[in-house]
């Protein structure tokens, strides 16, 4: 158990990416990677309406560019609803498609190496694998997410096992979204349209379940995302409430996070380069909105810049540090331990 | 029930909503004609589109960037809502209080207008009319933000009285100055770099920013105003209550009414200069206006329950627009009832056929009717709605192969064949030429070899065709 006060748990750190429809910077990231050396691989979703947005961009904390690899389309190295992204212990990437029910698998350049995964309902075969994560002996856990169940594979796409159905009940699942791989090796999900994480065992037996519909401490609204520390602290995408929750390991509530975004580095750059706009930025008041319909924290996230809004994924790397794919915005804000 | 009822019933399907199949006819028949317009207009009813489902899929439809996702949700609320008439009121009002991306290059801001429009379209035109004029994509759309104490800007003010509530002719240019005072202070947050971003088209750096209205006393001018023959300190609200007490304003609201619901008018610009269709029914319309406190609900119940909605000199008498025709087509289909990457290719249809929902023409909207349809648009629309009906895979093409096939026990006279598609397709009533054409198309597909589940496909082409399913 950490001795770290509550209130100095997690600390904003900075704000990396900008949005962008192609090359550098992201357009609705849904996923993210961080290798063991740091290099981040943000999994732009973008949307049928812009197929130029759909890529894989690469990049370190110092928001150094290393490029972009993937596009829209049915052909090999290609995505059409982009969901996942995982590494292996190689360093290779792994790329979920829920919609053409595929993992295609890269080079820690991008190049494309393989792709594998047939559609449907049976043991081995996908229907929307929305999380994704490796374990220890480089086992991919997939959250199988239309088949509400969680799938688990060696690296080349051989089935191993499953656990899981649809339901509410312990062990069950209604559309689970993200999933980890704790350092001890359970597994946790985040429990979409049930409100809840669970954890299982890496056998997928039921160990516990956390949290429960609503807008309270420890409570969620559609997560869909987990990450958990050596110490056992799970970090929650709390997506529907536009929030990040962090609960201690046995589920009690430590704190939450709304989102403090800053001007990233390319953000910046943007900037000093159209001072019309930036002179005018200078002179607004972005932290606060009045006369805005309705009271939902989604219309509230609409109109405040630095807070989250659809805060869709979150990663842990070696240093504690906590990535939180702010879906929306088109960045990813990032979080170290006080 | 008889077969009157059902043809009736399917008439304010296609007006009040987006049509309906033959199966939910006969679910609203078992309740009755008036019972089906209480539903319709029930207020109350809970929304049924599951929006944590649309925002997980189309991260897109929370609508920051681009039409296509934020058309692409309207759409699917069009097809798959409970309460087709909220989506239909939201389409009538979007048309008279036409706002557009093209100079806001914000999505997000113009679906909060419509659901404003969903919300209180069915509500009184007092509040509908105030909160319009607090609408932020409204303000940046007409320059309000533009309009200050020290120097007015009439355009919101001119559209309020031009084109949003009582129509040339029943007002003075100082009527108009007046008003424009009485709106200044009225703006939005972040006025000048909302505009310039909107200007430049700028996401940069973390996506649109949506905006918000802001009222700013220190630039409202508050000195005395007259106002169609009323004088005080007049606010904007002010201006507003004394509109709707104007009876120029509710002969314009029942006059949109009409020519939505009931039947073509000419444009708006010709009603200084031409009588309506209908004075009869215009005059029904502006007496439950003000006897309902200008509530829109209470003047709809009136329209859908009167004999001049009822009468069938007024039924297929409109040409669909094309997001009532893409909207019915998928309604019959059963397709795109779940998130699907399809959706915002199935509203790119609409723009095809020349409606871009959220980005109107100019601020007078579309001109409808028989302006729908010109030689390449007509080509368009028969074929989307053939190639859809040409998918046998989907739920609703399926269900109605089957009944059919069980109405005709397998094998059906030419008359039958026909009959059935009609009835399938939501009991649509046809000409007798019409008929005659239907039915020389069904002698010949008797002698072709695909069977009867390929005599229907063929069947729901060819009425795809007809003036009857492109008209409601």
């Amino acid at each position: 158990m950490t001795t770290t006060s509550k209130a100095e748990f997690l600390k904003y750190d900075r704000t990396l990416g900008v949005a962008a429809m192609e090359f550098r910077g992201f357009y609705y990231p849904v996923d993210a990677a961080v290798r063991g050396d740091g290099r981040i691989y943000g999994l732009s979703r973008s949307h049928e309406g812009d197929p130029r947005g759909v890529r894989v961009c690469m990049l370190d904390l110092e928001s150094e560019y290393y490029g972009v690899f993937g596009s829209i389309g049915e052909g090999d190295g290609q995505f059409t609803w982009a969901a996942s992204i995982a590494i292996d212990k190689d360093d290779k990437v792994y790329v979920g498609d829920e919609y053409l029910e595929r993992i295609s698998i890269f080079d820690a350049d991008g190049n494309f190496l393989d792709k594998w995964g047939t559609p449907g309902t049976e043991s081995g075969q996908i229907n929307g694998p929305c999380g994704l994560a490796f374990d220890s002996d480089d086992h991919l856990y997939m959250s199988d997410h239309r088949n509400n169940r969680i799938q688990k594979f060696t690296r080349d796409g051989q089935y191993i096992s499953d656990f899981g159905s649809e339901g509410s009940g312990d062990g069950e699942f209604d559309l689970p979204w993200g999933l980890t791989v704790s350092p001890g090796g359970d597994v946790y999900v985040a429990d979409w349209r049930n409100d809840r994480i669970q954890r299982f065992t890496p056998d997928g037996d039921f160990v516990s379940k956390h949290g429960e519909s609503g807008d309270g401490d420890g409570q969620f609204n559609r997560p869909s995302s987990v990450a958990v520390d050596g110490e056992g602290y799970m970090y929650v995408a709390d997506w529907g409430n536009e929030r990040v929750q962090i609960l201690d390991p046995d589920g009690g509530f430590v704190m939450k996070l709304r989102g403090e975004a800053t001007v990233s580095p390319w953000a910046q750059q943007f900037l000093d380069a159209n001072l019309d706009e930036s002179r005018l930025r200078a002179n607004s008041n972005l932290r606060t909105a009045e006369n805005i319909r309705g009271d939902s924290e989604h219309e509230l996230s609409s109109h405040i810049e630095h807070i989250f809004w659809a805060p869709v994924s979150v990663k842990l790397d070696g240093a504690g540090r906590l990535y939180v794919v702010d879906r929306n915005r088109h960045r990813i804000q990032v979080y170290a331990r006080a | 029930m008889s077969t009157s009822d059902i043809a009736l019933i399917a008439h304010l399907m296609r007006r009040a909503g987006f049509g309906a199949t033959r199966a939910e006819l006969e679910a609203y028949a078992v309740d009755g004609y008036e019972a089906t317009v209480d539903r319709l207009l029930d207020s109350a009813a809970e929304d049924d589109v599951p929006m944590d489902m649309l925002y997980r899929y189309h991260p897109d439809h929370s609508g920051m960037i681009g039409t296509g996702g934020v058309t692409a949700y309207w759409l699917y609320r069009m097809v798959n809502s409970k309460r087709p008439l909220q989506e239909k009121v939201a389409l009538f009002w979007h048309g008279i209080f036409a706002t557009g991306y093209s100079k806001l290059t914000q999505g997000r801001v113009l679906m909060d207008q419509i659901d404003m429009f969903r919300r209180q379209g069915m509500g009184d035109v007092r509040t509908l009319l105030v909160e319009l004029s607090r609408d932020p994509s409204m303000i940046l759309w007409l320059d309000n933000h533009d309009n200050h104490k020290t120097a007015i800007n009439e355009n919101f003010g001119r559209e309020l009285l031009e084109l949003f509530s009582m129509g040339v002719g029943n007002y003075s240019e100082d009527d108009i100055k007046e008003a424009a005072r009485a709106f200044t202070g009225w703006t939005i947050g972040n006025a000048g770099y909302m505009e310039r971003r909107a200007q430049n088209d700028s996401l940069w750096p973390y996506g649109r920013l949506n905006l918000h209205f802001e009222y700013r006393p220190e630039d409202h001018d508050d000195g005395e105003k007259s106002f169609l023959g009323e004088t005080g300190k007049l606010t904007g609200e002010d201006i507003v209550e004394i509109i709707c007490r104007q009876p120029a304003t509710a002969r314009f609201m029942s006059r949109h009414m009409y020519s939505f619901f009931v039947a073509d008018e000419p444009p708006v610009t010709q009603w200084p200069y031409s009588e309506p269709r209908d004075p009869a029914a215009i005059e029904i319309l502006s007496r439950a206006y003000f006897e309902s406190g200008y509530d829109v609900g209470e003047m709809l119940r009136v329209m859908f329950n009167s004999d001049f909605f009822k009468s069938r000199d007024s039924w297929y008498e409109k040409v669909k627009s094309p997001a009532e025709l893409v909207s019915g087509v998928l309604r019959l289909t059963g397709e795109l009832n779940k998130p699907d990457p399809k959706l915002q290719g199935a509203a790119s249809e609409m723009s095809t056929m020349g409606q871009s929902l959220l980005n109107p023409p100019s601020v007078e909207g579309w001109h409808a009717g028989v302006e729908w349809i010109d030689t390449g648009n007509l080509v368009e629309r028969i074929n989307f709605a053939s190639e859809r009906f040409s998918d046998v895979n989907q739920p609703g093409i399926k269900a109605m192969i089957g009944k059919s096939m069980a109405d005709a026990g397998g094998v059906a006279s030419p008359e039958r064949l026909v009959q059935s598609c009609l009835d399938q397709l939501g009991a649509i009533e046809v000409s007798e030429p019409t008929r005659a054409v239907l039915l020389a198309h069904a002698e010949n597909l008797k002698s072709s070899s695909g069977g009867h589940e390929n005599a229907v496909g063929e069947m729901l082409r060819l009425v795809a065709s007809t003036p009857e399913f492109q008209k409601g």
